[in-house]
């Protein structure tokens, strides 16, 4: 058994004992500290935390969610983790991002699936009234949570789209993959009415509301859901900051929320939207490229820098990231939220 | 940022305050610097407002935005950087709108107006960046290096006292209650304050004219809470939960709380109460609502942790709030003065969504066992049995009084105050209002002379119902207040208790314990005119401040 201990970003203390064949993950989670995680397989890279001092064993991962830069300068991943000494670790994260008590679960039914552009679908959830939860959808703007199929077998991670509500209602854009179990199920099977169950609220891609600067989302595909969840959050709140979206897709039939989109325009005047099209098909007046040659474009004409958010597939994360970096955004102001398909 | 209004401010062997990126309280650098430029901006309308007020002109609207300006600035109430912003724009609008009136009230009256320096003229940038270059302008400790560190506490003194004012200011005013002596005080402050007054006779002059004026808001908030919803009387208080949905309010606002309990009256929903709060079970028109079921909780200090565990939605209608965690950031609310940044915030008194929020959430699953707690002790009630306390007096049944009353916080150094309940004698009665009374109000104190030991009188303002009680008792010994066997002991937090401590003091209220420690802002030399003019004295240790009280009275 190890001692470990870990600093969160806002100087809070968290210590628990770790043995060595568990994952870091799972000992704290045994101790009831429940810290931000997502694919829970080496994939995603919400779990990636310094290390200061000690020992570990790192279990196969992608990649993506630690680069070899990354580990060469401690960087872990708590999911593919051990201990092999007592350890020092240092999070990105504040303490309010560290849960205590265990991850809610509860029932949801299907009340609305559509197709939203050619690739995937608007998938629309409501919560069964619940004795420990009622039937409140209790969130924060960009969280994800976990969606397992009716019969239990097929786990899959997506980000929220609208806002905490009272009527218990979530809401998806879930992009299709071909021969993807949840995808297949989503696309062959789904009924309305039928019960999932919702394993959530997690993540920590959530807005910095300590910070004032203006605040730009980067999103490809379908990770415009946690930018809509936070938009549409400011939108609700009358927040006057600067804001600007830059949304790609690859081909112009794959656009979906574009509706959600000019809603949001209306509602805050000062959000500037770039809807990105990285290969037309047919003519398209808005932005060709990827949102991260947007941003690159836009950064450059910007007075101040900004915090940046960006979700979406490995590629553009890290395009969006050396893209802002080059303009002197500071590293810790530059948010992400990787998906990984499946 | 520098700050070091309240008690709990961050002190070593180099100094006190909080100077960093964060205040105890949780306050960021750039909230605490927009604050200051707020109050700097709201100096230079009080001194316009004051020379106007001389010529016979005012502008109410102008005073009203001060008290509430000043309100946002309390400890615990105001996080939210991006509405400083906003306020210290209103504020620049505000200060053009009197200059002009100034300048028209002057040469009606065939004078020129004065050209006012200072605040008066100050400039303030229109951008967060922008202001908070400014800061230095505004600080809350600009010419220590030239005035000295007594005049920069007294300064401090005044400007926290004018904070108090104007939070009771602001709630006797939201039920109507408004008083031009009390605008009028706030602006000779404020007019003092911005010509940079460096004398310290005439500071502590201001600063005991800032209690006198307290006197009176605290009169105004009495008479709009009796006013509006009665006159409290000893009420029994449900202190556990209730089986089904639940509403939880919390601060100090009883308008708020009625706003409420209208919206979710028939609706199956249990209003609780929280904090400064409790007592607005004792005003008959809110206790007429049979969905006021109860108590919650304990302190503001222990709300994280309470907060968390309540299954309805939180409504925070004025200090003392914390940072909201994850468990329940997404269903607790701000209202009035109150905002955190990325926390929902009611305007207009719409509390519908707080309605939608508790139907949604689940409530109490159970019954808890009842328990319940005896408050509502107002001036009325207490004097109404005054004969009864006279004889108890003159035959030796009551040998003292303690008022223990003030703010509660965390600090460890507080269990004085609960320690000092405990152990005063049996046949001393202890009075009580503030939030510091939940570290004891749970004890059973028993009964004197067929009178409770322990006679809950209110919230914190309450102190002027103390006030009276106090007044009309040396009245019928025929003997002064200070005379009377009578000990103060207040515990301070925040700047409505340095506001209530300078009413004392303008009173002439002498025998005055003070803790868990003393003001940061007070030099030792400031401390030392304190002791000797005035007889305050910092608490010691529970057991020896009841038996030099007690030799006192004897």
């Amino acid at each position: 058994m190890f001692k470990v201990s870990l600093i969160t970003r806002d100087g809070a203390a968290i210590a628990f004992d770790a043995e060595p064949s568990e994952s870091l993950l799972d000992a704290a989670e045994r101790s009831s500290i429940y810290l931000p995680s997502s694919c829970r397989e080496g994939g995603c890279g919400a779990c990636r935390v310094g290390r200061e001092h000690g020992d570990v064993e790192l279990l196969p991962y992608s990649s993506s969610a630690l680069s070899d830069v990354e580990r060469d300068s401690g960087d872990i991943l708590l999911c593919r983790t051990q201990a092999r000494s007592d350890l020092a670790l240092r999070a990105p994260f504040d303490q309010a991002a560290v849960g205590f008590s265990p991850i809610p679960e509860r029932q949801a039914v299907i009340s609305e699936i559509t197709p939203a552009g050619s690739g995937a679908v608007r998938l629309v959830l409501q919560y069964e009234d619940d004795a420990v939860f009622g039937r409140a959808a209790q969130f924060t703007a960009g969280q994800f949570v976990e969606l397992s199929l009716p019969d239990g077998s097929v786990k899959r991670s997506y980000s929220l789209a609208n806002t905490p509500n009272w009527d218990g209602t979530l809401e998806f854009y879930i992009r299709l993959q071909p021969n993807g179990a949840f995808s297949s199920y989503l696309k062959d099977r789904a009924a309305l009415g039928d019960a999932l169950l919702v394993r959530g609220p997690q993540g920590q891609f959530t807005a910095d509301e300590a910070s004032t600067a203006e605040r730009w989302f980067v999103a490809g595909g379908t990770g415009l859901a946690p930018a809509l969840s936070m938009l549409r959050q400011m939108a609700e709140f009358g927040d006057t900051r600067g804001c600007r979206l830059f949304f790609g897709v690859n081909r112009v039939d794959e656009l979906f929320a574009l509706d959600v989109i000019e809603n949001l325009k209306n509602a805050m005047p000062q959000l500037i939207v770039a809807t990105c099209v990285w290969k037309p098909e047919t003519h398209w007046e808005d932005f060709v490229g990827t949102p991260a040659q947007a941003l690159t474009r836009a950064l450059t004409e910007a007075a101040e820098r900004p915090d940046i958010y960006v979700c979406g597939p490995p590629p553009l994360i890290a395009a969006t990231e050396s893209a802002a970096l080059a303009a002197s955004v500071d590293h810790t102001r530059i948010f992400s939220e990787r998906f990984t398909p499946a | 940022m520098f700050c070091y209004q309240c008690e709990q401010t961050y002190r070593s062997e180099e100094g006190a305050g909080c100077a960093g990126t964060k205040g105890m309280c949780g306050k960021d650098a750039a909230t605490a610097d927009l604050q200051d430029i707020l109050l700097y901006a709201c100096e230079g309308i009080g001194q316009i407002l004051h020379r106007a007020r001389r010529l016979g002109a005012t502008d109410i609207e102008a005073d009203r935005f001060i008290i509430f300006a000043f309100f946002t600035t309390l400890t615990n109430v105001n996080f939210n950087s991006m509405k400083f912003v906003e306020l210290i724009q209103q504020a620049s609008l505000t200060r053009d709108r009197v200059k002009a009136l100034y300048e028209r009230a002057s040469y009606a009256a065939c004078k020129y107006p004065e050209t006012l320096s200072g605040a008066a003229a100050f400039v303030p940038a229109k951008d967060m960046s922008g202001l908070l270059a400014q800061a230095p302008e505004a600080a809350v400790r600009k010419g220590a290096e030239s005035f000295g560190e007594d005049v920069v506490g007294l300064r401090a003194l005044i400007l926290y006292g004018l904070k108090g004012i104007c939070a009771y200011a602001y709630h006797a005013r939201v039920l109507g209650q408004e008083r031009d002596a009390i605008y009028e005080a706030i602006e000779h402050a404020l007019s003092v304050l911005a010509r940079g007054e460096s004398d310290i006779s005439a500071l502590l002059d201001e600063a005991l004219a800032i209690g006198r004026a307290n006197f009176v808001a605290m009169e105004a908030l009495d008479a709009a809470n009796t006013g509006t919803f009665g006159t409290p009387a000893p009420t029994s208080v449900r202190v556990t939960p209730v089986k089904g949905k639940a509403i939880l309010v919390s601060g100090h606002d009883l308008k708020d709380l009625h706003a409420i309990l209208e919206a979710t009256k028939d609706k199956g929903i249990n209003v609780y109460t929280h904090g400064e709060l409790l007592p607005a079970h004792s005003y008959p028109k809110l206790k007429a609502y049979p969905h006021l079921v109860g108590n919650y909780g304990g302190a503001w200090q222990d709300q994280q942790k309470e907060f968390a565990e309540f299954p309805g939605p939180i409504v925070m209608t004025s200090n003392c709030l914390i940072e909201p965690q994850p468990r329940y950031r997404g269903r607790i609310f701000t209202a009035g003065p109150v905002d955190w940044a990325g926390v929902r915030h009611i305007a207009n008194e719409d509390f519908s969504i707080v309605v939608q929020a508790a139907q949604a959430l689940p409530g109490f699953a159970e019954d808890a066992p009842e328990k319940t707690i005896t408050i509502g002790f107002s001036r009325d009630t207490v004097l109404g049995v005054a004969d009864k306390v006279i004889d108890a007096v003159k035959a030796g049944a009551i040998r003292h009084f303690f008022l223990i009353g003030g703010c509660d916080g965390a600090a460890p150094g507080r269990n004085y105050y609960s320690e000092f309940a405990d152990e005063a004698p049996k046949d001393s009665v202890i009075l009580t209002i503030g939030c510091g009374k939940y570290r004891f109000n749970k004890h059973d104190f028993g009964t004197i002379g067929g009178l409770p030991r322990l006679l809950d009188m209110g919230q914190c303002s309450d102190a002027y119902s103390a006030l009276v009680v106090a007044t009309k008792l040396a009245e019928a010994f025929g003997v002064g207040v200070n005379e009377l066997p009578l000990s103060l002991i207040v515990s301070w937090f925040e700047q409505k208790a340095a506001a209530v401590l300078l009413t004392l003091l303008a009173l002439g209220v002498r025998n005055v314990r003070l803790g868990p420690t003393l003001p940061a802002f007070l030099t030792p030399t400031l401390v030392g005119v304190l002791v000797d003019k005035f007889g305050i004295q910092p608490i010691s240790e529970a057991k020896a401040d009841i038996e030099a009280s007690l030799s006192r009275a004897a």
